[in-house]
């Protein structure tokens, strides 16, 4: 058996289901847990479409579809970034009520073994996870992830032209 | 899935269970059969250790079929760390544990150890 196409990231958070499945699907501001990106689609729901935009709108570092939408419970969406020519990869991102809160477990399935998609999406789950729990649980990201947002700004100009937001509209099959 | 660090330092306060979690960060999405073949004790004992670290979230399981697919967690260690170590010290730190691992593989290529 070689390596594996699938990551998993988990982490237990005070706070209600409500609150986190709020946090990773709300489109009318920005999303800190996912790198301080808005969510822009046309209809939450199969085969609807997504994006992730800077918070200026001018770039878009993620594009995909969505897969299952089950509020509050379970979110499934194909992802791919716009920097990488990488095939998309699946994200999962699936929430359980247990008894110290709410347990979120995020997955990334067929990673394409190998890749940059690979490498970036095994160092941002971990985040993302440690950036929701913080955000449920005191109201805001670590200093060190509200850091990385500030240098995200500051980089936008350098992104790739590719990643321009008017090459991906939301309205356009991927 | 507990929330309090105390199982998580517990879990990883265990040789054999920091052994369990080096062989399946190798190998993502690997079996209990695999985890054993690396252990002379029991498969009942590795078993056992299994079960402390998914208490811990160190270890997710997955059912596939009849058997168990195992994945290491890191987010419980990256708790730890976001816990106590700044943006500053990190930079600090890294330059030290760099220096750290390049001694020690230059010992280990030296024979001395």
């Amino acid at each position: 058996m070689g390596e594996s196409d699938k990551a998993v990231f988990r982490v237990v958070i005070r706070g209600s289901i409500e609150a986190v499945w709020h946090e990773i699907t709300k489109t009318d501001e920005l999303q800190k847990c996912m790198f301080n990106m808005r969510l822009e689609t046309n209809g939450l729901k199969p085969g609807g479409q997504i994006r992730m935009r800077s918070p200026s709108g001018k770039t878009t570092g993620v594009v995909g579809e969505v897969l299952e939408f089950d509020p509050p419970r379970r979110y499934v969406h194909t992802f791919r970034f716009t920097q990488f020519d990488d095939p998309a990869c699946t994200v999962i991102h699936e929430l359980r009520e247990v008894p110290e809160g709410v347990e979120y477990t995020l997955t990334h399935a067929n990673l394409p073994a190998g890749t940059k998609t690979a490498k970036q999406m095994n160092q941002g789950g971990a985040m993302i996870c440690a950036t929701l729990k913080a955000i449920v649980e005191t109201g805001r990201p670590s200093f060190g992830v509200r850091l990385l947002h500030v240098l995200f700004k500051l980089l936008e100009p350098l992104t790739p032209k590719k990643c321009r937001s008017e090459n991906w509209p939301v309205d356009r099959q991927i | 899935m507990a929330d309090s660090m105390d199982v998580v330092f517990e879990a990883l306060a265990s040789p054999a269970r920091r052994k369990i979690l080096d062989i399946v960060k190798d190998r993502p999405g690997c079996s209990v059969k695999h985890v054993a073949g690396f252990f002379e004790v029991s498969r009942i004992a590795v078993m056992k250790h299994l079960q402390i670290l998914e208490l811990a979230d160190l270890i997710v399981s997955e059912k596939d079929g009849r058997s168990r697919r195992l994945f290491f967690n890191c987010v419980p260690i990256q708790m730890i760390y976001d816990r106590w170590t700044s943006e500053y010290s990190a930079l600090w730190a890294s330059n030290l544990t760099k220096l750290k691992y390049r001694i020690e593989s230059r010992e280990k290529t030296h024979g001395r150890k």
